[in-house]
């Protein structure tokens, strides 16, 4: 575990380049020794207003230069970050305020209201900070940071708690993720080792709230000195796209954290852009598909490289190769000192190429998830933590994910498994996207295939059906297909399957 | 029958199904009530240019041509006659 904090490498940044710039956002360019100034103020102001370490505090905020100031300055008060979607509803920001025993909010004018509602009905007393007094708010952050410069900030302890995730919950409930203050220092150290400095210029097109913006752009420049480039409010994509490359191109972003959609949209994108400053783009959350990796490289001239992370971990793979033409598929290998293996059922290592669960230990890695001891039990063995995600290692220590283990449904005592009938499914011409789930079958634990299909023209189900019978074995094909509009996703693209059985 | 009008029945009719909705005002944020998600603001884009023979400039794709169908009705317009 690192020794070092967030805070401790904040204070560094501000002492090597006080001058340079650390967020910029909207044509305002906050410098390193500006932000530690108002995190210090901000740390002050929630300090006067009975914040304590140990508190939770969660950031209902749009991504802008506020939130990495708040970011760093509930942490370095040693109270606890809670990241909460700013799009959420009313009863998914009370799940997140009661599950993260939420004692403050600081939200932007958007959600302050509702946020204020919330507040009012939980037990206890919840302290709410707007960004501004737009609606009446009787606490703003403005007044919190005002008066003279503050105190510099005692670092904090590596064991002290700095943050608390959800997961995202696509195959269940969502799981509150507790990291330290020496994990998130681990994390932001591991993406210093994949060569970034604090020449580069990181666009943040992932909300900061989510585990992968998070680490890209707010711990990694903490590690590098690197600046962030903040794209306002980055959904829905499609309307920021035109915004999204003028950014990149004007503010020659070096560095491009996003997902498949985002670098799909670019590559359609009618207009083009210079993007030349821009040398490492890194796709996650789900896998990259061959015309998007393409279509992006020829019209932009740099390679998109797959990254593996989870939220227990943040970064974890990233496909580093100096030419992944050849590997684009590939996630790459470990990062820094992460150990992966690809274990079998009994949790022995299975050979090189053979594919397994991935189970991996890294110094970011969660001690566990709150209150959840059974889970922890079979998710946390040996040091590592057993992803339920397939893949398999190549010879040359290459990750590929192939699937997620838990996914895969018992019919007729056979393992079938989604992927493979979703694929049968999408070729087909009237199909647009497929999502294949289990549904309860006649007896006890057996499951029937379910097809969830969103079709692209008048399309009935024993069309499908008969396809997938000329293309796969009978037990795998669906017995159920369902025609929907659009399948639900989570913010970052994943399926959230548990609304489709 | 009115751009607006049928760019309300496109939505109900093919972007909002199952989700009860039954009107739209015209005046209401599409976006931020989650009336129209990525995907969904895709087809409406292609609808519009298939229905109204127009061709959509990236820089016509903002949010604010997109906040609630009487923004996406006036841009429309400004693209027929422009």
């Amino acid at each position: 575990m690192s020794a070092v904090s967030v805070t401790e490498l904040l204070y560094a940044n501000a002492a090597e380049r006080a001058d340079a710039e650390a967020v910029v956002h909207h044509g305002e360019r906050v410098t390193w020794g500006e932000l530690v100034d108002q995190v210090e103020r901000l740390a002050r102001g929630l300090a006067a207003n009975g914040i304590r370490a140990g508190d939770a505090v969660a950031l209902v905020l749009r991504d802008d230069p506020w939130y990495v100031a708040s970011f760093h300055a509930v942490s370095a008060l040693g109270a606890i970050v809670v990241p909460v979607n700013p799009a959420f509803k009313q009863a998914e920001l009370e799940f997140v305020f009661r599950t993260g025993e939420v004692r403050c909010v600081i939200a932007d004018e958007r959600s302050a209201g509702v946020c204020e509602r919330i507040a009012a009905a939980l037990e206890g007393p919840v302290t709410v900070v707007a960004t501004s007094d737009a609606h009446g708010q009787s606490l703003t952050i403005d007044a919190l940071v005002e008066g003279p410069p503050a105190d510099r900030l005692a670092p904090r302890d590596p064991d002290e708690t700095f943050v608390y995730q959800f997961s995202s919950g696509s195959t269940g409930r969502p799981k509150r993720v507790p990291r330290t203050h020496g994990q998130c220092a681990a994390e932001a150290a591991l993406y210093a080792s994949l060569g970034m400095t604090a020449e580069d210029r990181i666009f943040s097109a992932i909300p900061l709230f989510h585990t992968w913006g998070q680490g890209a752009c707010l711990l990694a420049p903490a590690a590098t000195g690197a600046t962030v480039v903040i794209l306002e409010d980055p959904n829905p994509f499609l309307l920021q796209r035109h915004r999204a490359l003028e950014l990149l191109e004007r503010e020659r972003a070096t560095i491009f954290p996003g997902v498949p959609f985002q670098f799909r949209l670019l590559a359609e994108a009618p207009d083009g852009a210079d993007l030349s400053a821009l040398r490492l783009c890194f796709s996650a959350g789900t896998a990259l598909p061959r015309e998007t990796f393409e279509a992006f490289g020829e019209k932009y001239g740099v390679l998109v490289r797959q990254l593996y992370g989870a939220t227990e971990a943040g970064v974890i793979a990233a496909n580093m190769d100096p030419d992944p033409v050849a590997t684009f598929e590939s996630v790459g290998r470990p990062v820094g000192e992460i150990d992966v293996a690809i274990v079998d059922d009994d949790g022995q290592m299975v050979p090189a190429g053979e594919v397994g669960e991935v189970a991996f230990s890294s110094p970011a890695l969660t001690d566990g998830y709150s209150n959840l001891d059974d889970v922890n039990r079979t998710a946390f063995r040996d040091g590592r933590f057993f992803t339920g995600d397939l893949g398999r290692l190549d010879a040359e220590g290459r990750l590929y994910i192939a699937g997620r283990k838990k996914l895969l449904l018992e019919v007729g005592g056979y393992k079938v498994d989604p992927i493979e009938v979703e694929d049968v499914l999408v070729a087909h011409p009237k199909v647009v996207e497929a999502v294949v789930v289990g549904v309860p079958g006649r007896a006890d634990g057996e499951e029937t295939v379910k097809a969830v299909v969103v079709p692209d023209d008048d399309c009935d189900d024993r069309e499908l059906i008969r396809f997938c019978q000329e293309r796969l074995a009978n037990y795998k094909v669906p017995r159920i297909v369902e025609f929907r509009d659009e399948i639900p996703k989570s913010p970052l693209g994943k399926i959230l399957r548990k609304y489709l059985v | 029958m009115a751009v607006v009008v049928e760019l309300e029945q496109f939505v109900i009719g093919e972007l909002t199904q199952g989700s009860g909705i039954e009107t739209i005002d015209p005046e209401e944020n599409l976006l931020a009530n989650g009336i129209i998600d990525s995907h969904g603001l895709m087809e409406l884009v292609s609808f519009i240019e298939t229905r109204y023979g127009v061709k959509l400039a990236d820089e016509d794709l903002t949010p604010e041509n997109f906040e609630s169908l009487a923004t996406v009705g006036a841009l429309v317009s400004a693209r027929r006659t422009g």
